[in-house]
């Protein structure tokens, strides 16, 4: 007996990037060095997110070319992103044979209602997430992983601390309640019940959850594995910074040692200049990426 | 019973509850003042390039390969069993102390991961194959076949070492779990279930 692509399967493949690093790249020489560093898996994207930002424009999902370029440099999973709601992206992707599919912010949202339904696809999906609310009904569509939305192309963590707090705040309010106050918390949540069902069931969320968007240094990635993140993906924070091979090598060594401060200290030395960083406080509501998501 | 569970990333965390499971306490290890006084070793799936790399600079493996060569009892799953195998089809040998070939990727890309029926020991049951690798090779006669899916081999064990390329810390079934507990328990005398 052997069947493909179940949810235990999908769900499987993130339990195994838990402690890891996953890293933005352009192209295969980009995705080569990142492999060399210690990357679990690479996002493969035309621009990555500083990028997107800087140039404006709608942001779609990547030429196939670049993908396919990518998926055969490496050894390592390669994931790719879809607009929000763009099921014809996502079943692109899918035909590719891609490992991973991000529903992502970062692009520009392809339906202004409603997200993809990821059951029906052969690859799994991630998702950003902003509070439990949202992070729910993600899992409820069949997403296989969650991510902090954080804010991202800044390399300014600031946006992933909140998510993060504001999610583990919730999930231990619904872990400790009675459970005939479930209804009430999915009703205040927006949060599906059958999965407030499994939280409860399980103490935590039935799927991996990763930070992502804003960081860019070794010190932000063990800030955000300290604050109870499965792991890390790491965008523009270091293909926009002076040394792109140490930066990365260096985020992958603190995201293992997340709890050494000394080893922290270590790797946070002569990585020369990081990321410029943006502001949070001087964007617009429509230039934050982390409003894109319903 | 201290089982240390190599943790530099990968599913530490599953391999730990099996651990708690079967009333033994988990020890994560990422470096050399964490493996005194271990009783058993689990070396965990993932991705072994980057546990290879984590290992450039937390610098455990030697220490390890001493701790498996004396005798411990060490299982290894997905990532963990290319970690320890002695011939490495698309990668490099990383800590060999199993006598087999084995092939990265062998069934393909995530799409071609599958649940997948498996004999282990004596027991039937279904289990993940993540990205798995396949043992392509018996490289001497000391190697015993424990496990196989269809006709393909998926385990192994080598003396004191038992290595899989499934995850069984994604099930936890009883027959497993009873297996694990054995195997810990008898030690340096460890043999078949």
């Amino acid at each position: 007996m052997k069947i493909e692509s179940t949810d235990k399967v999908k769900k499987g493949l993130a339990e195994m990037l838990k402690g890891g690093v996953i890293m933005d790249v352009v192209n295969a020489e980009q995705a080569v060095i990142a492999e060399k560093s210690g990357a679990v898996a690479v996002m493969a994207l035309e621009r990555i997110p500083a990028d997107i930002r800087a140039d404006g424009g709608v942001a779609r999902m990547s030429s196939v070319g670049v993908i396919q370029e990518v998926m055969d440099s490496v050894s390592i999973p390669v994931m790719a992103k879809a607009r929000i709601g763009h099921f014809v992206e996502a079943q692109i992707l899918d035909s590719l044979g891609i490992d991973f599919i991000d529903e992502s912010e970062v692009l520009t949202p392809a339906d202004e209602v409603n997200h993809i339904n990821k059951q029906n696809f052969k690859a799994p999906f991630v998702c950003g997430a902003t509070d439990l609310g949202e992070a729910t009904r993600r899992i409820a569509e069949g997403a296989s992983m969650i991510r902090t939305k954080g804010e991202a192309g800044t390399g300014n963590v600031v946006e992933a601390v909140r998510h993060m707090r504001t999610i583990t705040n919730q999930l231990n309010e619904v872990i400790s309640c009675d459970e005939n106050q479930l209804v009430a918390l999915s009703k205040k949540y927006g949060a599906p019940l059958n999965v407030l069902e499994q939280i409860k069931e399980l103490n935590k969320l039935p799927v991996v959850n990763f930070a992502a968007g804003g960081i860019a240094t070794p010190a932000d990635a063990a800030l955000m594995m300290q604050l109870g993140c499965d792991g890390v993906f790491v965008g523009s924070g270091i293909f926009k910074s002076g040394d792109p091979a140490e930066r990365a090598e260096a985020i992958v060594i603190a995201t293992t040692n997340f709890n050494d401060p000394k080893i922290l200290g270590e790797v946070s030395k002569d990585l020369g200049e990081p990321m410029v960083g943006i502001n949070i406080d001087t964007l617009s509501d429509e230039e934050k990426l982390a409003k894109r998501g319903w | 019973m201290k089982v240390g569970i190599l943790s530099f990333q990968g599913s530490f965390l599953d391999h730990s509850k099996s651990v708690e499971l079967i009333g033994l306490t988990p020890i994560f290890i990422k470096n050399e003042s964490q493996i005194d006084d271990l009783d058993a070793l689990i070396f965990p799936g993932g991705e072994s390039t980057a546990m290879r790399k984590i290992n450039n600079y937390n610098g455990l493996f030697n220490q390890l390969d001493n701790l498996i060569k004396s005798g411990i009892p060490t299982l290894s799953t997905c990532a963990g069993t290319i970690l320890l195998a002695s011939e490495v089809i698309g990668g490099n040998p990383t800590i060999p102390n199993i006598d087999i070939q084995i092939t990265r990727n062998a069934y393909g890309r995530q799409t071609e991961s599958f649940e997948g029926s498996v004999s282990f020991y004596s027991n039937e049951d279904i289990y993940c194959f993540i990205r798995a690798p396949k043992i392509t090779g018996l490289l001497s006669d000391n190697v015993e076949v424990i496990s196989k899916h269809n006709s393909e081999i998926v385990g192994v064990q080598q003396d004191n070492i038992v290595a899989l390329t499934f995850h069984p810390e994604l099930n936890n079934d009883g027959y497993y779990l009873d297996w694990l507990h054995n195997f810990i328990k008898e030690g340096k005398n460890v043999r078949s279930f």
